[in-house]
């Protein structure tokens, strides 16, 4: 294909080429002539592929290869936050910005210019359509990328000359050219209304007649609400052209204070989705948010775990989710090796492929597609990646065994397409990531079951209690259980989790629940799992002895 | 470090003799708005409470300040041609001061001067539990941090040998009330700025070798509210609107070339009437166009004219922030004044003061005025060269020998610990001629010294703008339009790359004479208690001798394909 093209033939491109992209999850493809209609009719998009062309035949230092590929991705963002303290607002903020992000790359797919930094060049972009604005923000970005491609390609070309082994995989994947445009996106809500509304909910320590005379030593009572729509342009010189929306809120409260001792006890939590409708209503979070604060006196009274315990756990749900993300989604993205090693990826599962990372009954899947589940709607959720390559379903782990990886365009050893798995945060070049990561059980059992295995396993190693893990704060448990062997639960402090590694997963888990827990991850990029409880049969638990801080010197304000 | 104000501006041209000293109208005192009266309250319980619980490690504090910074922003930014920000803002700061053992050797000695502030955000409402809970937990945290500084100190003090200046941490001061009205919320007409922004931003599309511009717009309306154990009760507001040009171009030598300007108002719509932005920025542009084009300077050293704007810069950069009181104390670098009290530093004809008691200079509104200082001390004109006579520095409520009290010129942005810095620097003379005999003087200075050329420095930047944050140049000031002034009549030569070699400072007692206005540098300031703003005011000058040099350059090529749009604008040039 020839780098230059007027706009119509690279929309035409774009078309025929998505008709034999080899798994189209998005089936709402523009035909050639709504491609074009919508290119006319957005000024922003058509200013981008003005310049990609400009650049992609005119762009050359002399004596210099040229541009292979050129990508333009610009990301509007639309933000809304707004904090409290103490039953007062601390202010808002409303943030509207364009930001481009230009990737160039010389060389070829076999060998390029791209780096381990993340390629490319950023500028702002004007908020209005103003075509020479927008391309001139683009030409400086684009004039800046290519000289670094330049100056990266010469040093890479010197690198692969100091080591044997040669690089496992190709430096970038062909990809079909795909074509998709969705609405923009738009953010409206009513700010004072929210303002007001996290205002009301941190002052609930002091306002709520059931735990106002209790939770005088509260050191922080916060609120805060966030929300983000993302509108984003992607246009590349293989003939993508993108325009996808997301949008994502967030209502959060958290509560803490020390115990006599000094220890710190916290507490928070954080309804969200991709629309307002799909967060609690008022009267749920604020209900929710006095349980939490309630709960700071039943933690101050609890005593402390025992100083080291060897046995099973049950973790929760929610903890599980947890405990998978931490575990689980960093290591099955594919990423490029150091140059030189024959390995295949980075992180914890880099030599797994076909191994065994899990207990034959466990499952992982990641499902970009699943919008919602159990009723909930999921911010991991998307259909396109920030690379212009359709979201795959794949399937990673089965029945224990990992097969697959997730990953974008930077290929690794037996991956050499994108499964549209590179996700970027806003200013950030894309790197391979879990969108929603669902792992299941095989004859997962009730809660019920899950408890009285729980017992059972303590009782055979003549343990005296056994341990709950509820919810997890970090890696450390905030709310965690004893259960004696009459199964009555306790609630206990100051406890951190130890052996809760690869190898636990692998080898640990004696059981899993039958329910998923939805746990959205709220960020950057962000994220979904679904996880069933998980019962190991081997973790320790002991006391944490982290610092205590000083109590305050003086007491607070009546 | 000191880092150098970030731009230079604005353009006063009035003779000095017939200058009225405008002060700032006398506030009007109003009843205490709630926040002062729950800062007073909080900051006395904890003055009472602190230490008082019977265990001996803890000792009460000697000192207890509050000043909460309630500020509200907006903010607008256009490049290319088109605004690619515009926000707002409304945030409260409190930052807590807590002093222990006494004045003489307390927690905030030395190197743990940085640890006497702690801040916290506060909230916006008039809501007393909420902003005295904040208040308790900034001042735990302040305390407990006190606590621990103030054992290390009195640590080192036991084993280090005697300090070259052993004055005591803390000056005795006088407390202060002032209770003036609290600034009003930011009123902008958002559109229409914006639309004003990009219009102006869009000049630069005129000039296609400029590959990067930026116009910013920020409005800031802040009140100070200030409240100590000594008793000091100050509210007093700060407005100020800010325009600022930034703009960039390439000489195809790869020689990168800035130009920057400044517009400064008390709100914004004392800012300059669109058509005069328009021309200044076409200036900017016009300038850019024609640097780019020059020729690269040669070494030199020889007689030298600087402008008004460029003398006042140099002035800030090079003298004001050496008599930062903090200085002369350090055992490091800066002691260039200590030993020189009662001496002569510039030549007779020559005084300097700060006095950030004026608000205006002529028509110029100057953005280094303020009435109370951030340690609650009242602004005060401080002489600091009577006849070239170094008489003081500028002082913090931190001592140094011979100079026991603070001069009202304590000041820090929002989360440092106040030090001695500038406001109003105004530089006057009693040597002055019209600008045409200065020039008249350079050239026969020349010829008498057999250099074919003088310089005139029309403006000079600090490094502020080129290098980073984290690793500002001290002092460093960067000469942007210099021209030669030939002495065979030959018309006046533009250069570029020229930068000043030795230290500047020497080129100040070879001063031979002023010019007869005096011109405004308005700007943002920055060194180690923060940025704040500032002025400088200075007539424009004649040296005999300064040494330049070509500056090291980058050797990045210009941008490969013309800037877009730049057909159009090759298509009107034409025509």
């Amino acid at each position: 294909m020839s780098p230059i093209r007027p706009i119509a033939t690279i929309a035409g491109a774009g078309l025929l080429a998505a008709c034999l992209c080899s798994t189209p999850l998005y089936a709402a493809q523009p035909i050639r002539a709504d491609a074009e209609a919508a290119a006319e009719k957005d000024p922003l998009l058509k200013a981008m592929l003005t310049e990609l062309d400009r650049s992609m035949s005119q762009l050359q230092l002399p004596g210099f290869a040229k541009p292979f590929f050129i990508q333009y991705r610009i990301e509007e963002v639309d933000d809304f936050e707004t904090k409290a303290e103490f039953g007062a607002t601390e202010g808002s903020s409303r943030t509207h910005q364009r930001v481009a992000r230009i990737t160039v790359r010389v060389g070829d797919y076999k060998t390029d210019s791209s780096g381990g930094r993340g390629d490319g060049a950023l500028q702002l972009a004007g908020l209005d359509d103003d075509p020479i604005a927008v391309r001139s923000a683009l030409w400086a970005a684009t004039d800046q990328a290519y000289k670094s491609a330049l100056a990266a390609y010469a040093q890479k070309q010197a690198e692969l000359k100091q080591v044997q082994t040669p690089p496992q995989a190709d430096d970038f994947s062909k990809e079909a050219p795909f074509v998709s445009l969705a609405e923009p996106g738009k953010l409206s809500l009513d700010e004072a209304a929210w303002t007001e509304r996290v205002a009301r909910a941190s002052g609930l320590y002091r306002t709520d007649p059931s735990v106002k005379a209790t939770e005088h030593d509260v050191e922080y009572a916060s609120a805060e609400f966030h929300a983000r729509v993302t509108t984003t342009w992607l246009v590349n010189s293989e003939g993508t052209i993108v325009r996808k929306s997301a949008s994502a809120f967030q209502e959060g409260f958290g509560v803490g204070t020390q115990a006599a001792e000094g220890m710190r006890l916290d507490r928070s939590f954080a309804t969200n989705g991709v629309t307002l409708k799909d967060l609690d209503s008022q009267a749920a979070f604020e209900k929710h948010a006095v349980a939490q604060i309630a709960s700071l006196t039943d933690l101050r009274n609890a005593p402390l775990v025992e100083e080291e315990y060897h046995g099973p756990v049950l973790l929760s749900s929610d903890a599980s989710a947890d405990t998978m993300r931490s575990l689980v989604a960093s290591g099955v993205t594919a990423t490029r090796p150091k140059l030189g090693t024959e390995a295949r990826t980075n992180g914890p599962f880099a030599s797994s492929f076909h191994a065994r990372v899990l207990p034959e009954f466990l499952d992982a899947v990641d499902d970009p597609s699943l919008k919602s589940f159990d009723g909930k709607s999921l911010l991991g959720a998307y259909t396109v990646d920030d690379e212009g390559v359709p979201a795959q379903t794949v399937k990673l782990i089965t029945a224990g065994k990992l097969d697959s990886y997730l990953i974008g365009r930077e290929p690794v050893r037996d991956f050499p397409q994108s499964n549209g798995h590179g996700r970027a945060g806003v200013t950030g070049s894309p790197r391979p990531a879990i969108g929603v990561l669902k792992v299941t059980a095989e004859g997962g059992i009730s809660s019920d079951a899950l408890d009285k295995k729980l017992l059972d396993i303590g009782k055979d190693r003549g343990l005296k209690s056994v341990y709950f893990v509820e919810t997890l704060g970090g890696d450390a448990p905030r709310l965690l259980y004893r259960i004696g062997q009459d199964g009555k639960r306790e609630l206990v402090r100051g406890a951190e989790l130890a052996d809760l590694d690869q190898r636990a997963l692998r080898s640990g888990i004696e059981a899993a629940g039958k329910d998923l827990w939805v746990a959205n991850y709220f960020g950057d990029v962000s994220q979904t799992v679904l996880a069933p409880a998980l019962l190991f049969g081997d973790v320790t638990i002991r006391r944490a002895n982290e610092k205590n801080d000083k109590l305050p010197f003086y007491p607070p304000p009546d | 470090v000191p880092a150098p104000s970030r731009s230079a501006a604005a353009i006063a041209a009035l003779a000095l003799a017939t200058l009225g000293f405008a002060r700032p109208a006398p506030a009007q005192q109003t009843a205490a708005p709630v926040l002062l009266d729950a800062m007073t309250t909080e900051l006395h319980r904890a003055f009472a409470s602190l230490g008082k619980a019977g265990d001996e490690k803890q000792l009460p504090p000697y000192f207890l300040s509050y000043s909460v910074s309630d500020a509200s922003y907006v903010g607008i930014r256009a490049q290319f041609g088109a605004v690619v920000d515009s926000g707002s803002n409304h945030a409260r700061v409190a930052d807590v001061q807590v002093r222990l053992g006494d004045p003489k050797l307390d927690n905030t000695h030395a190197a743990h001067r940085s640890s006497a502030v702690n801040s916290m955000q506060l909230p916006l409402t008039d809501d007393r539990e909420a902003l005295q809970r904040t208040l308790w937990l900034a001042t735990n945290t302040g305390y407990g941090t006190a606590l621990d500084n103030y054992l290390r100190v009195k640590t080192e003090a036991q084993v280090r040998a005697k300090e070259e200046d052993s004055s005591p941490d803390f000056s005795q001061q006088t407390p202060q009330t002032f209770i003036g009205k609290p600034a009003p919320p930011v009123v902008v007409d958002k559109a229409a700025w914006e639309r004003r922004v990009a219009e102006l931003s869009k000049i630069f599309r005129e000039y296609p070798d400029v590959y990067q511009n930026a116009v910013m717009l920020t409005v800031q309306n802040e009140t100070d509210y200030f409240a100590s154990s000594e008793g000091s009760r100050i509210v007093t507001p700060h407005l100020s609107a800010r325009l600022v040009v930034f703009a960039v171009t390439r000489a195809d030598d790869g020689m990168d070339l800035f130009r920057a300007q400044t517009f400064e108002a008390e709100t914004v719509d004392g800012l300059p009437a669109q058509a005069q932005l328009a021309v200044a920025i076409r200036e900017l542009g016009k300038s850019l166009e024609a640097l780019r084009k020059a020729p690269v300077t040669e070494p030199f050293d020889g007689p030298v004219i600087l402008s008004g704007r460029a003398a006042a810069v140099f002035f800030h950069e090079v003298l004001g922030h050496r008599l930062e009181g903090q200085r002369q104390r350090g055992d490091e670098e800066g002691q260039t004044f200590t030993k020189e009290v009662g001496q002569e530093v510039l030549p007779k004809f020559l005084s300097v003061a700060d006095d950030p008691t004026r608000s205006k200079f002529g028509d110029t509104w100057l953005s280094g005025t303020y009435a109370y200082d951030d340690e609650g001390q009242k602004a005060q004109r401080v002489a600091l060269i009577d006849d070239g006579v170094l008489k003081t520095f500028l002082m913090s409520r931190l001592p140094i020998a011979n100079f026991s009290e603070s001069n009202g010129h304590g000041r820090a942005q929002t989360g440092r610990v106040p030090t001695g810095r500038q406001g109003n620097l105004i530089v006057t003379s009693t040597k002055t001629e019209p600008e045409s005999d200065l020039r008249k003087q350079l050239i026969e200075e020349a010829k008498k010294q057999g250099k074919p050329y003088g310089l005139y420095f029309e403006d000079i930047s600090s490094g502020f703008a080129v290098t980073t944050r984290s690793s500002p140049q001290a002092f460093q000031v960067i000469p942007l339009v210099v021209y030669r002034v030939y002495v065979d009549g030959r018309p006046d030569e533009l250069v570029r790359g020229v930068s000043i070699v030795g230290t500047p400072l020497a080129a100040m007692k070879r001063i031979l004479a002023t010019g007869d206005k005096s011109e405004v540098f308005n700007g943002e300031c920055g060194a180690e208690s923060g940025t704040v703003p500032v002025s400088a005011v200075a007539p424009a000058m004649l040296l005999s001798e300064m040494e330049t040099q070509k500056q090291a350059q980058g050797s990045a090529r210009p941008p490969i394909l013309p800037i877009p749009g730049a057909d159009a604008a090759a298509t009107k040039e034409a025509k």
